[in-house]
Formats: structure tokens, C-alpha cells, sequence
């Protein structure tokens, strides 16, 4: 890669608007000759670093609108408005908020709105800036080359360089500019002069210099803290972090690409986010605040543990997230109508404040504070459901998350939200089969399963979809549970269930049926025992005269033997009897009066012919 | 939706005899007597030809002494094609005790089979008729609900009125025709002030029996409300229903509901008080 030492003419007042001192242009920034010094400048800088106090950015959230900027502070909850025409994302910078507009650099006050200072862009786009509580980094760019530029409290230009190399989002300290740049570098530079005073060689991709709480950290898909042990980045050593890898919806990205301009207009990216704060755990170890991290999608705020990714929480929110940040303990994301949310470590509402108007995107830093604690939620289980309830049917891909995440619970009301979702008309089909299998997998939640079980399609009361009864037969039967058995049988002769799910309850009563049951078996085995077009329908009927001859006595097995003659008897079911007949004679009559057969009986293979749980016709 | 009002309203020239209290369909005449024996053995021979002609021979007598043989095929089952004529035979029968071995047919997953049980039942009546209609009302086969609604009320399943009310506005129409025939008291102000909340062509199959309905449930006032507010929409099919009533309106009505009628057909005013 080649680095332009750029010498540049002194800028012109021209070039400038609020101030008139010139930049200092630097020679040594960014230089392509640097050698690897094993961490040694870097490592030095630190040091002399170190003992400054930590300067954490304004706990502020900047939202942007048609109108401009809208802002709010999260301790004192006063409002601002800035009307403008931003073209940038808004970047909180110290007590600053600082974005682009039209050919200038705008910084605001973050407590009021006022304007600090503006100066010309030199037609480049603000990619980051940051603050170090007296002075300002700034990096701007555009497809050719990159520009670092320390700005003074006054809104002075101070050192800056140029490069052809890319560069990405700078944090600042102690006078200190630290800026990643081609993916794998950090200078520190000067922000007086722009002269670079050392160089830290990342392992790890390195777009971001970030400010969680005044610490810094540098990364993108893991960050480094900039601490005694940084200067070991080149061989993996120093302190880093990570968050797990994850399927969640919509793939997000914690702190995506830094090396590219964010635009001040919303894009698919802008709702589907995951807020993230390192943090020292109280064992010494970086982790992320609290242990958890959270993720957006659209309205939808998952609360994951950061080693594991396990979900912890689910909240819905009442519109899409449009941007926020994660605290040393809890997170603070806002909404496109314009409230913004403080939600503790475990997703309780920890209070909220308005914006004062719908935002598109918006920008939050918490400082170095954490959000108190919140709210007490329900069970994950239970917040879950909730979070159903208000998902739209565009949301696919979070409800197969949040029914992945069902299945690894215990909790017996997963088992009821499965129920439900599985009479859902609203859930999509392939969502509805997998529903239908973890909850034909439950072992716990029975009462929920025979409560389902009582309820038929009623046209009438406005029940649409019939229980899922196949899942809950095999769930019931797999547990023994006796009094899943009349449910079951009615459930035979009710046309709206499917063929598949009647295969799946007959299959059940086979070791689940009493002589309660004799006469709703043997009404099904005479309306289908000819009848029987479809291979479910006759691997019903072959497990219903199984039923039939363990809890019929001779009744029943006379039934059996006259279809097993009868010429009329489809055939499938026909050939299939005679073994049915033997096995039922080979076990004793007692079997009836004692308890249920064997699982499986002599005909499972034919009776389990259906066993993959369908969604009903209906 | 609209072929099943389109039907009704062709039918509504013939719906006087579903008000005459819906007659059962008419039995065939008997064409001597039966061997009940034989007919046995055809029916038990698992022979599906032999099975069809002994059934046809039951329907052909009119014998009501071959309805047990007729319900016990349908008690053992048998294939599709036997257990749709046996339905229809028992159905013309016309036994009570045949409802029994049909109603569970009204739930067989062959839609047919359930429509023919569905007519049949409206045959054989009785409580378990009346049962598995209600049913069927609330299953979810829309034909069959229909077929349903129409049996309800040729049965006079009078309970069932609730349930007519609440699949009415749910693409049943034929809940219309039930209602007008079995509602009683503010069942039938409720059904009357449908009209302008529903479309006319699902209400009319049940003005029409409400009108000529001689019996003390259906309040005057009801009948006057509803003469008054066709008069008032003054459409060909209104004044097509007044007229048919007018034509129709039984020796033993209320006279003051046919003056009534006969001068909403003139263009007069219709009062519960004027007739």
C-alpha cells in the first residue's frame, strides 16, 4: 500500500470557517516506512497516558430527523434541537456532537445544542471524530484518501495528515489522536501537529479507536484495550474481547466496517444492530458490561450473554430501533418515535425519555455509567410469548430465532407458547413444523397439552385451526399420560384435524386408550376401515385395531377379525390385520384390563408410516 | 359465496314448502315386500355390487323394516361408494333410529359422505340428527355448514338459533332460511334489523318463511317492521318477495300482516300500529 506524506499548502481562511489559525500539516503521519518496533512506542504512551484521568464521552442520544438534530441528555434529561441538514451520522465526542453538513464539520455542545464550532470538510466526508475534553480528532474521507484533522476547543484547525490509506474511526487522549487505519494499524498522533508518536501493529482487524467510559479499545470484530499489555497486539497477547459468533436475525454486526462514511439517512443496517460495551469484570477479566450484550432487530431488542451468546432476555419494543449504546451495565437504544429506552442488564425498564420528535437514525453514549437496575421481567419463556404477540408477520427470522431459543427451555410454559404458536394462523408453515416438532418433544407442560386437547375447530366460537394434536399425542404418549386418552380419541373423528395428526393420536391410544375409548375407536375404524385413502389414514386405522383389541375384549376383536374377512376392507389395512390379530392374541387378555402394550406393537412400522408432524389442512 | 345466493334466490319462488314446516322428502312408493333375509345377506356379503342392488331394492320397497340392516352396514362401514347410498337409502327411510348410524358420517373425512349424511339426517330427524347438525354448523367444511344450517331448520333445532345467528354473516346464508323459520320473541326483531347490515340476497331465503309463519312466536311487530322497511327499499327483489308472500300467505295468518303487505305493495306506509 502506498502512503502519501502529503505536505500540504497552509489552508486558507477560505477553508476555514470559525477560526483563523492554519493547520499544521504533518510529514510523519501515517508513514509507510515505519518499521515493526515490537510494541515499543506504543507501549511507551501508554505509559505516559496512564495516570490522565479518563474522559468518557456525554451520556447524550442524538437522533436525527428531517428538522436536523434531536437531543437529549440521559442524566438530566434536557432537550435540544439543532435545525440543520446533517449528512452524516451524528459521532459523540467527548461533551461534543459532531457530525457533517453540506462542505463543514458542525460540533455542537451535547448539553444544550449549541454550536461549538464549525470547519470546512475540504470536500471530504466525517467519517469519526473524537475528543480527548480540550481538543478534537477528526477523520474524514472519501474513495481516494483519508484526512486526520485535530480541531481546538475553539474550533481551530490544529496538526492533520493526509493519506491514500483508508482510515477508520479515531478515539482520543491526553492530547493524543489515535486512529486505525488499512485494517490493521493504529497511529497515535499528535493532535497539535499531526506528527505520529507511535504505531500499534494489530493481528486482529482494527477499523474502530473506541471510548467506552474514557478507556479506549481498538478493533472492530474484537477490540484491544489500550493498556500495559497492548504493546503484545502484534503476537495476540494483549488484553482483548470478543463477542460469540451468532446466528441472530438479520446478522448483525456489533461495530461493522469503520474504514467507510456513515450517511445521515436510515438503512436496513441502521435497525439491525448489536450494542456492546467492554467492561472489566469484577475478576479482573475484559469482558462486556454485565456479561451481556444486546442485539436489535427492527423492534425486537435480544439480550445475549456475552461468552456463551445465550439468550437472556427479549423485549419488544413499540417502534423499530433506530440506534443506541451499551452501558457498563445495561443499554440505552432508541426508537423512530423518538424515545429513548434505558434497560438494565436484564432488559428491565429502567425509564425513558423523549426525544421530542420521530427520529430516523440516532447515536447514544452512556459515559462511564451504568443504568440502574430496572423492572423485574417474567421468565425468559414468558417474555417470549409476549414478544410473539407483538411480532409482525414480516418477522420471520426473529421468530425462528425466538422458537430455537423456545426449545432449550424448560419451563413448561414454552410448552403453552408452542401450542399456541402452532394454532397460530399468523405463524408461517415451515415455522409451524418447527413448532410442532420441539413440542411433540416436550416433557413437561402437560396440563397446557390437555387444556390444547379439549379445544376442537369451531367455526362457530372462531377457532380456525385445530389443536396441534399430533405433537401433543406423541408428547402425551411418550409421558403415558392416561388422560390424554379421550381427548385423543375424539380428536380421531374431528375431519379437521389432519390425516397425519390422527395417525399420530391413533398411534398414542394404541398404549394410552381404556374401554373409555372403545366406542370412539371403533366408530373410526368403521368409517375408515374401507375407507382409508391415504397412507396415514390407514396406519391409523391398523394402530386404532390395535387399540381396539387391547381395550375391546371380544367386542373388539370381533370387529377386527370381521374387517381382517371383509372383501370391502381396503387393502392395505386388509393384509395388515391378520398380524394385529396375531399379535393381540399372543398377548394375554389381561393386557386389557392391566395397562398398555409394549411401545411400537406388531405394526409400528405401518402405523408409524407418518411420523414427521405436518401442519393440519386447515 | 355468490353461487350459493344466486341459489337462493331462484329458490325462493319454492320455499314454501321448507315453510310448511320442511317436509321430509317425499318415500318412494313400496314395490312389494321386501325379503328381509336375502337383503341380510347381500348386505353382509362384502359383494360391492350385490350390496348396491340390495340397497337399491330397500329404497325401491320403502320398507322401514330394512332400516336396522341399512344402519348396521353403516355401523360396520363399508367402501365409499356402498356407504354413500346406504346414507341416502336410511335417509329415505326416514327413521329415527337411523340417525344414530349416520351422524357420525356427518364427520368422515370424504367431504360427500358428510354432505349425504348431512341431507339424510334432515330425514331421519331426531335429537342425534339435531346433535350432529349443530355439529356440523361448527365444523369446517363451508358446504357443509350450509347443508347444516338448511337440516336445522327443517328439523326446528330451535336452540340452534344462536349458533345460526353467528355463522350467518360468515358466508352461510342458508342460516337465513333456518332463522325465519325457527326464531322466536326478539330472535326474530334481531334477524329483522339484519336488514341494511347485511346484504339482501343473504337475508331473503328467511323473510319470506317469516312472513307466512302462522305460529304465535314470531311477534306481529316483527312482520310489520320488516314489510315496512322492504316497502321502503322499493327494489324489484323486495317487492318480488311482498308479492310471493302476498300470493302465498296462508288462510290461517294474520290477516292484519296481509293487509299490511298488500299495502306496502300500494306504496303505503307500514306501522305496528296502523294494520
Amino acid at each position: 500500500m502506498t502512503h502519501q506524506k502529503t505536505i500540504a499548502a497552509l489552508c486558507g481562511s477560505a477553508l476555514l470557517a470559525g477560526c483563523g489559525a492554519a493547520n499544521v500539516n504533518s510529514s510523519t503521519g501515517f508513514a509507510a516506512d515505519w518499521q515493526n518496533d515490537a510494541g515499543v512506542s506504543i507501549a511507551k504512551l501508554e505509559q505516559r497516558l496512564h495516570a490522565l484521568p479518563l474522559v468518557p464521552n456525554a451520556r447524550v442520544a442524538v437522533g436525527v430527523n428531517d428538522a436536523g438534530l434531536v437531543g437529549a441528555s440521559l442524566g438530566s434529561k434536557s432537550h435540544w434541537a439543532y435545525a440543520g441538514h446533517p449528512s452524516t451520522a451524528p459521532f459523540i465526542a467527548g461533551n461534543l456532537v459532531i457530525f457533517g453538513e453540506g462542505e463543514h464539520v458542525v460540533a455542537l455542545d451535547a448539553s444544550s445544542g449549541a454550536k461549538a464550532w464549525s470547519i470546512a470538510s475540504r470536500g471530504l466526508t466525517l467519517r469519526g471524530a473524537a475528543n480527548d475534553g480540550t481538543s478534537s480528532a477528526l477523520v474524514l474521507g472519501d474513495a481516494h484518501k483519508s484526512l486526520f484533522l485535530g480541531v481546538s476547543a475553539s474550533g481551530s484547525g490544529l496538526g492533520s495528515a493526509e493519506t491514500e490509506a483508508t482510515l477508520g474511526r479515531p478515539a482520543a487522549r491526553g492530547g493524543i489522536a489515535f486512529v486505525p487505519w488499512s485494517n490493521q494499524y493504529v497511529s497515535a498522533l499528535d493532535i497539535k501537529s499531526g506528527d505520529e508518536s507511535a504505531r500499534l501493529l494489530a493481528r486482529s482487524q482494527v477499523s474502530h479507536a473506541l471510548n467506552y467510559g474514557g478507556q479506549l479499545y481498538f478493533g472492530e470484530s474484537d477490540v484491544l484495550r489500550f493498556d500495559d499489555k497492548l504493546r503484545y497486539a502484534s503476537t495476540n497477547q494483549a488484553t482483548h474481547v470478543a463477542l460469540p459468533k451468532l446466528d441472530l436475525p438479520g446478522k448483525p454486526a456489533w461495530l461493522g466496517n469503520g474504514l467507510t462514511n456513515v450517511s445521515s439517512e436510515a438503512n436496513a443496517r441502521t435497525k439491525i444492530r448489536i450494542f456492546a460495551a467492554p467492561a472489566q469484570a469484577a475478576n479482573g477479566e475484559l469482558s462486556f458490561g454485565a456479561g451481556t450484550f444486546a442485539a436489535s432487530y427492527f423492534h425486537v431488542l435480544f439480550g445475549l450473554d456475552a461468552k456463551s451468546g445465550a439468550l437472556r432476555w427479549v423485549r419488544s419494543l413499540p417502534a423499530d430501533i433506530v440506534g443506541g449504546a451499551a452501558a457498563s451495565s445495561g443499554f440505552v437504544v432508541c426508537d423512530s418515535n423518538g424515545k429513548v429506552w434505558s434497560l438494565d442488564a436484564s432488559g428491565g425498564d429502567a425509564g425513558s425519555l423523549d426525544l421530542g420528535s420521530k427520529v430516523r437514525l440516532c447515536a447514544a453514549d452512556t459515559g462511564a455509567e451504568p443504568v440502574p437496575t430496572g423492572a423485574a421481567r417474567g421468565s425468559l419463556a414468558a417474555q417470549i410469548a409476549q414478544a410473539f404477540d407483538a411480532l409482525d408477520p414480516d418477522m420471520a427470522e426473529a421468530e425462528r430465532f425466538l422458537v430455537s431459543e423456545l426449545g432449550k427451555l424448560e419451563d413448561p410454559v414454552v410448552t403453552k407458547t408452542l401450542i399456541d404458536l402452532s394454532s397460530s394462523p399468523r405463524i408461517p408453515p415451515d415455522l409451524r413444523n418447527e413448532t410442532r416438532r420441539l413440542l411433540a418433544l416436550r416433557k413437561n407442560g402437560t396440563e397446557y397439552m390437555l387444556t390444547a386437547l379439549a379445544r376442537h375447530y369451531d367455526f362457530v366460537s372462531g377457532v380456525l385451526l385445530p389443536p396441534p394434536v399430533g405433537p401433543l399425542a406423541d408428547a402425551l404418549a411418550a409421558s403415558g399420560e392416561k388422560r390424554a386418552a379421550s381427548l385423543l380419541a375424539k380428536h380421531l373423528n374431528d375431519p379437521a384435524n389432519s390425516a397425519d395428526d390422527v395417525a399420530h393420536a391413533a398411534r398414542a391410544l394404541v398404549n394410552l386408550a381404556t374401554a373409555a375409548e372403545y366406542e370412539d375407536l371403533r366408530t373410526f375404524f368403521a368409517l375408515y376401515r374401507a375407507t382409508a385413502d391415504d397412507e396415514s389414514l390407514v396406519a391409523a386405522v391398523v394402530a386404532c385395531a390395535e387399540a381396539l383389541l387391547r381395550v375391546g375384549g371380544e367386542a373388539g376383536r370381533s370387529v377386527v377379525e370381521r374387517a381382517a374377512q371383509d372383501p370391502l376392507t381396503q387393502s392395505d389395512v386388509r393384509r395388515a390385520l391378520p398380524d394385529v390379530l396375531a399379535a393381540g392374541s399372543a398377548k394375554p387378555a389381561a393386557a386389557a384390563a392391566t395397562g398398555p402394550v409394549a411401545p411400537g406393537g406388531p405394526l409400528a412400522p405401518l402405523a408409524q408410516a407418518a411420523t414427521a408432524t405436518a401442519v393440519p389442512e386447515n | 359465496m355468490l353461487e350459493k345466493l344466486a341459489v337462493i334466490g331462484l329458490c325462493l319462488g319454492t320455499l314454501l314448502p321448507v315453510v310448511a314446516q320442511a317436509a321430509p322428502a317425499e318415500k318412494p312408493k313400496a314395490h312389494g315386500s321386501l325379503g328381509l333375509d336375502s337383503t341380510k345377506k347381500a348386505l353382509e356379503s362384502g359383494d360391492e355390487a350385490r350390496t348396491l342392488a340390495a340397497l337399491d331394492e330397500i329404497e325401491l320397497s320403502g320398507d322401514g323394516r330394512a332400516a336396522p340392516l341399512v344402519e348396521a352396514l353403516l355401523t360396520r362401514g363399508a367402501s365409499a361408494k356402498i356407504l354413500l347410498r346406504a346414507i341416502g337409502v336410511a335417509g329415505a327411510l326416514g327413521k329415527p333410529s337411523s340417525s344414530a348410524a349416520i351422524a357420525p358420517y356427518v364427520k368422515h373425512r370424504a367431504a360427500e359422505v358428510r354432505r349425504t349424511a348431512a341431507q339424510s339426517l334432515a330425514h331421519t330427524k331426531g335429537e342425534v340428527a339435531v346433535k350432529a347438525l349443530r355439529d356440523a354448523l361448527r365444523g369446517s367444511d363451508p358446504a357443509l355448514r350450509g347443508t347444516a344450517a338448511d337440516g336445522l331448520g327443517a328439523l326446528g333445532a330451535k336452540d340452534a338459533v344462536p349458533d345460526l345467528f353467528v355463522v350467518l354473516p360468515k358466508e352461510v346464508p342458508e342460516a337465513a332460511g333456518a332463522i325465519g323459520v325457527l326464531c322466536a320473541g326478539d330472535e326474530c326483531n334481531r334477524f329483522v334489523a339484519l336488514l341494511g347490515k347485511l346484504p339482501f340476497e343473504v337475508l331473503q331465503s328467511g323473510f319470506l318463511p317469516l312472513l307466512l309463519r302462522t305460529d304465535t312466536e314470531v311477534p306481529d311487530a316483527a312482520k310489520l317492521q320488516l314489510i315496512e322497511q322492504l316497502r321502503r327499499m322499493a327494489t324489484q327483489q323486495a317487492n318480488t318477495l311482498l308479492s310471493t308472500a302476498l300470493a302465498s300467505y296462508p288462510a290461517s295468518g294474520n290477516p292484519k300482516i296481509k293487509t299490511a303487505i298488500d299495502a306496502a305493495l300500494h306504496g303505503h306506509t307500514v306501522t305496528s300500529s296502523e294494520p
